[in-house]
């Protein structure tokens, strides 16, 4: 199915533009917004709900754990797909960010194409 | 010592009986009483003579008790003169002419000569004015002065007994003189004194030398019985037996069967009496030792009855919990519970004593105490159930970990902050290179599309990358070198440094746009490590320039130190962006980065800057302005090699 928006939250610059680059190549019809950190992105959410988001993890002041939390608790309806997006894997935090229900996926810094593609067949299933 | 008192007070007791006797029996010879002399002839068995010497014997030994030396010799010099010239008229049938030399008996009771005494008490008189006089020379007791007091004792007390039991060789030697009964008990006073006081120095056990006298003294009274017997025996022609048995060989029987009798059961006394001592003497030893050894253990050790009354505490208890022994003894237990073991102790031991089953007794366990001033603190206890013939007591041995705790949770803390920084490092390495990856990608599809110009940008953000995996780089290398990095404390010029510290930041952005001032006297100095204080000033400096306000019109950092309570006080300022309340809290942690969107730091800054100065023994400390930041140092001043 057809993603029409995602959500990126990422406090790293360069990171933000490799995922909106790569967005733009795979879909240029996609709308992207953008989060430095899991508080910009809650008063995003507030607003409108994406079909997707790619959540960073380490980020200063509500790093991508806490942003998990706040989301679970304060909101009703969730992104259909939500998908972690991190530079290292370590078991750790991997198995607790699978536990949120609406945490879909688990990606590994860069972003790429595939990944949406992933994204997208889990946004039909 | 008051055992040894009170034979010191034997001594002057004989010495006054002596005293007493003596000037009652040279009364009696002078004031010539007829009368009684008539009815009671035996009361003038004493002579003049002999209660004479026993005055001036008593006087001696009195004097020799209280310390005199030469007097108590010349003393018993004339005693012993008499003595011999006494002796000597029985042995050798002359007179002397010593007899009535003092003074003439207005009766006689039927003695061989007016005034003579009797061989035994010429010999005492010898034995004990020797005796007397080596107590008063040496100033202690002797051997010698033992064997003399035996000697005087044996025949003293045989006469005595002699008295009692009509056995009369026992006193009269030689027919017609004999020991007077008064003559016999002063000697016998005199000789339990000679040997009984001041044995410690001559090693010998009153209880013995008591059992050796009574044993010799019937050895010899049983042997004159049996002199006597014959005696009579010869004299009269009558034999006690009509058979041809000599009566005598079945007496001799009988006197060496009940002597070694006798014998025997001192000898079982004496060894008996030795071993009971020297075990005694053992057991306090071994008290003693295990005495020691509680006492002076490191341990707190206690015990309690079976409803918790403390019964005895050792002195590392009164380190531990701050309580002298008495006001712990007499107490319960609880009192050095905190909650909730105390409000449940009670509750412990009746289940214990109601079910059997141990949670602490006999198994141990970590538990916690409470001081005397309230404080609660971590122990280990041990606690051991003891059945005594008085019923059951329980002891228990503290141990005080609270040191021991403290740095498990030390080490616990370093650990974790260890794991955070491998997580962390692990995490932030790898983050520019994935970028870096996936700005390479992008820079292949934009060089086969030509877009130069978005390819000059993209490598811009590469460079970008790289320069700030360098700076978490040396960031790391600051670390490991402030933590392995033995430096000695030196004298630093404050203002200097702070100089320096502005001059090495010039090559930063907006540098020039910032007024930074030094306000730090020029005198000012600290007795510091150089390169961690390098380290800090830097920081501080360099996070003040990094987190300026744009916006702000005229951006200012100030510099300022001074003394403060012993310690050095080193605050720097800025107008800039401060610092958010809800963030505030991370500060000084590892890999926080608190302004997102200025966000170039490693995270490290501030958490190298603490660690700076916790090695320096100083605390770090933020204060928030009404615009901007203060980040103060607080440090004591080093030691000078």
């Amino acid at each position: 199915m057809k993603i029409h928006s995602i959500l990126i939250v990422d406090d790293d610059e360069n990171d933000q533009f490799i995922c909106e680059y790569t967005i733009r190549k795979f879909d240029a019809s996609i709308r992207v917004i953008k989060a430095f950190d899991g508080a910009e992105a809650l008063d995003i959410l507030h607003r409108e709900t994406p079909d997707a988001i790619i959540l960073d993890i380490n980020m200063p002041v509500m790093n991508g754990f806490e942003f998990l939390d706040r989301y679970a608790e304060e909101f009703e309806v969730h992104a259909p797909v939500v998908a972690m997006l991190t530079s290292s894997h370590l078991g750790k935090d991997r198995e607790r960010a699978m536990q949120y229900s609406f945490v879909k996926s688990y990606f590994e810094k860069p972003l790429q194409a595939d990944h949406l593609r992933t994204m997208a067949d889990l946004l039909g299933a | 010592m008051t055992l040894h008192w009170s034979w010191q007070k034997a001594n002057v007791a004989a010495s006054l009986w002596c005293i007493a006797v003596g000037v009652a029996m040279m009364a009696l010879w002078l004031s010539q009483p007829v009368d009684l002399a008539e009815r009671h002839p035996f009361l003038f068995g004493m002579k003049f003579n002999a209660a004479l010497a026993f005055t001036v014997i008593g006087a001696a030994l009195l004097l020799a008790t209280r310390g005199f030396q030469h007097l108590p010799v010349l003393m018993m010099a004339p005693v012993f003169v008499y003595g011999v010239l006494a002796l000597s008229q029985h042995l050798l049938g002359i007179d002397a002419g010593i007899d009535t030399l003092l003074h003439t008996p207005f009766v006689d009771i039927g003695t061989s000569l007016p005034g003579r005494i009797a061989p035994n008490t010429a010999l005492c008189f010898m034995l004990m004015s020797l005796a007397v006089g080596l107590r008063a020379a040496q100033m202690k007791s002797s051997v010698v002065q033992v064997a003399l007091g035996f000697a005087t004792f044996i025949i003293a007390a045989a006469a005595l007994i002699g008295y009692a039991i009509a056995l009369d060789f026992a006193h009269d030697w030689i027919r017609f003189t004999r020991m007077s009964f008064q003559s016999a008990s002063c000697f016998v006073a005199l000789s339990i004194a000679i040997v009984f006081v001041g044995t410690e120095q001559t090693g010998y056990h009153r209880l013995t030398l008591a059992a050796v006298l009574g044993l010799l003294t019937y050895l010899i009274l049983l042997a004159m019985s049996y002199y006597e017997l014959a005696r009579y025996e010869a004299a009269f022609g009558i034999s006690f037996s009509t058979n041809s048995n000599d009566p005598r060989s079945t007496l001799s029987s009988l006197v060496l069967i009940s002597g070694t009798l006798y014998g025997a059961l001192i000898v079982h006394l004496y060894v008996s009496s030795r071993r009971a001592r020297r075990m005694a003497a053992d057991l306090a030893e071994s008290r003693g030792q295990l005495g020691a050894i509680i006492d002076n253990a490191v341990d707190g050790i206690i015990t309690i009855d079976e409803r918790g009354t403390i019964l005895s505490v050792n002195p590392a208890c009164m380190r531990i919990f701050g309580y002298t022994p008495e006001e712990m003894t007499g107490r319960n237990i609880k009192m050095l519970m905190p909650e909730p073991y105390h409000s449940a102790h009670d509750g412990y031991l009746s289940n214990y004593h109601r079910t059997g089953e141990a949670k602490v007794i006999g198994i141990g366990r970590e538990a916690e105490g409470r001081r005397k001033d309230g404080s609660i603190f971590a122990l280990d206890l041990a606690i051991a159930r003891l059945e005594l013939a008085g019923g059951i007591i329980y002891s228990g041995i503290v141990r005080d970990i609270s040191e021991r705790k403290a740095n498990e949770q030390a080490l616990i803390e370093a650990n974790a902050e260890l794991e955070e920084f491998a997580y962390r490092t692990s995490h932030d390495l790898r983050s520019p290179i994935a970028s870096s990856m996936g700005l390479l990608t992008i820079s292949r599809d934009m060089l086969e599309d030509g877009e130069l110009t978005a390819l000059g940008q993209t490598l811009q953000r590469m460079e970008k990358n790289f320069s700030r995996l360098d700076h978490l780089i040396q960031n790391i290398i600051t670390i490991t070198r402030n933590r392995l990095m033995d430096e000695d404390d030196q004298a630093i010029a404050l203002h200097a440094l702070v100089s320096d510290a502005i001059e090495a930041l010039s090559h930063l952005e907006d540098f020039k746009r910032i007024r930074i001032e030094n306000h730090v006297p020029k005198e000012l100095t600290i007795v510091s490590k150089p390169s961690k204080f390098q380290v800090i000033v830097g920081n501080m400096l360099s996070n003040a320039v990094k987190y300026h306000d744009p916006k702000e019109a005229a951006p200012a950092i100030d510099v300022r130190a001074f003394r403060y309570a012993g310690r050095m006080r080193l605050s720097v300022e800025d107008n800039g962006l401060g610092v958010p309340p809800a963030s505030r809290h991370l500060l000084f942690k590892m890999f926080k980065r608190l302004h997102p969107n200025r966000s170039f730091g490693s995270g490290l800054g501030l958490y190298i800057l603490r660690k700076s100065v916790e090695a320096l023994g100083g605390t770090a400390l933020y204060e928030a302005r009404d615009k901007g930041s203060r980040f103060i140092i607080e440090l004591p001043d080093g030691e000078l090699p």
